[in-house]
């Protein structure tokens, strides 16, 4: 992570905690720079305010992030992760992390339950939710490779709706809108806030500091 | 929305893609590489490999993208960049900052392939690349301890659950197509290539596979100019 990158991070988590933002909450970002803006999350969220989370690997094997927590010194003791696409990649790579596997990607109608497992301990940890928590999906979109769009929708109905029972939950739904358009429109709809990243990670636009956060009220 | 309806916006929503930069290629495949994906480029001596690999980190660090450029057995890092500069689309500030380089040369001296790849790995997990440079593949093959394909299939699968899209350049020999062991193991393969005709040696290029993609196929001509790098010139008119 670079400065650009922590001034991100510190700009997101105020407007988290200045707004009193909770619950779903869709991030538009360039497909590329997923994995950036999801250390960023897990830097803030996990590390400088000390939330418990619970992060779900879609779209590649946990290890990859675990890897990248440890590359970057960022500290997740509290982070619990789901995976659900290692048995299907052929890959050894070893990481040590509290994870949980489900059968994969295309049974995503069983996630809210595996999550509910990890929340309320039937594994031995359980993950303390007392002060409010996150979970963040790697990725939404990936989910379309192996299921049809109504079963991702139902899904992400069920997976906000499990998670706003549990606590008072931060649930960043990051997608790049003009990739996939329809699921972002769909999304949208469910969150409370949009925060917009397609200008602030560009380059080509003048100075960085003068760019905002854009944040838009997403319903309605 | 029905189903069908619904099946179609996805199918339009569509793959993410990474423009090379290459003026005249990216219309040729569709936008540009898929992300992630493995692409090999392949060529003899002479046919602009290395300034492909350079335009195309060039183009990323132009959108904010970051790159990372793995050098082996080829030439060091220092004369590459010596040349390159003549280039007008090289841009001298991206260099060390959104494009680094690590030379594997003298790892590959003394690793096994686990090894390369753990070190290989910690680099990319500290820069965070969208996209990678490895030039060239194909001499790694013969001076690494241990099975070549199994480090072939393992490195482009985990260059792929790093999130990025990396070119491998590949050298054959004039006439020869591409390194098999290595065309197995890739999501798209370029050849680059040189001709004689009228006495005089001309450049081409062919996309041979790109998955996931409706792309061109056949020869095209190609042009190395020092304001764009490669040209792929049947484009221009």
């Amino acid at each position: 992570m670079n400065a650009k990158d922590e001034k991100q991070m510190l700009d997101i988590l105020g407007a988290f905690e200045k707004r009193g933002f909770k619950g779903a909450i869709i991030f538009d970002v360039p497909a590329t720079h997923f994995v950036r803006v999801n250390l960023m999350l897990l830097r803030g969220l996990s590390q400088e305010r000390g939330l418990p989370g619970i992060f779900i690997s879609v779209d590649r094997p946990h290890q990859y992030m675990v890897h990248l927590l440890s590359m970057h010194q960022i500290k997740a003791e509290h982070l619990i992760f789901i995976d659900a696409i290692s048995r299907f990649s052929a890959d050894f790579k070893v990481a040590n992390a509290n994870v949980g596997f489900v059968d994969g990607p295309f049974r995503i109608d069983r996630l809210p339950m595996a999550m509910n497992e990890w929340i309320k301990g039937c594994n031995g940890q359980s993950l303390n939710l007392g002060n409010g928590g996150f979970a963040i999906i790697d990725n939404l979109s990936a989910l379309l490779t192996y299921n049809s769009f109504n079963s991702v929708q139902t899904f992400l109905q069920n997976f906000i709706q499990t998670l706003h029972s549990s606590g008072n939950m931060i649930v960043p739904l990051m997608m790049d809108s003009e990739k996939s358009g329809l699921l972002y429109e769909t999304a949208r709809s469910m969150c409370e806030v949009e925060i917009r990243f397609k200008d602030i990670l560009s380059d080509e636009l003048p100075e960085i500091g003068q760019n905002k956060l854009e944040i838009n009220c997403a319903k309605g | 929305m029905t189903e069908r309806k619904l099946e179609e916006r996805q199918k339009r929503d569509g793959l993410v893609r990474l423009q090379t930069g290459i003026p005249g290629l990216d219309e040729m495949i569709e936008g540009g590489f898929p992300f992630p994906s493995v692409v090999l480029l392949s060529g003899s001596a002479g046919t602009g490999k290395t300034t492909f690999c350079l335009k195309y980190l060039c183009e990323g660090a132009k959108k904010g993208e970051q790159g990372l450029f793995f050098t082996t057995l080829s030439e060091p890092t220092q004369w590459m960049l010596r040349y390159a500069s003549q280039f007008d689309f090289i841009n001298k500030d991206y260099f060390g900052d959104q494009i680094r380089y690590m030379d594997l040369g003298n790892m590959m001296r003394e690793m096994d392939a686990n090894q390369l790849l753990v070190a290989m790995e910690e680099k990319i997990a500290e820069v965070m690349p969208q996209r990678i440079v490895i030039d060239p593949i194909t001499v790694v093959g013969g001076m690494l301890k241990g099975d070549y394909r199994l480090f072939l299939f393992d490195l482009f699968n985990r260059l792929k659950n790093w999130n990025a899209t990396t070119l491998v350049t590949g050298e054959v020999n004039p006439g020869e197509l591409y390194p098999a062991e290595v065309s197995y193991a890739v999501d798209g393969i370029i050849l680059v290539m040189l001709s004689e005709e009228a006495g005089a040696r001309r450049k081409y290029l062919e996309v041979l596979k790109m998955r996931g993609t409706n792309h061109q196929t056949g020869k095209q001509s190609i042009d190395i100019t020092r304001s764009e790098g490669i040209v792929v010139l049947k484009a221009r008119f």
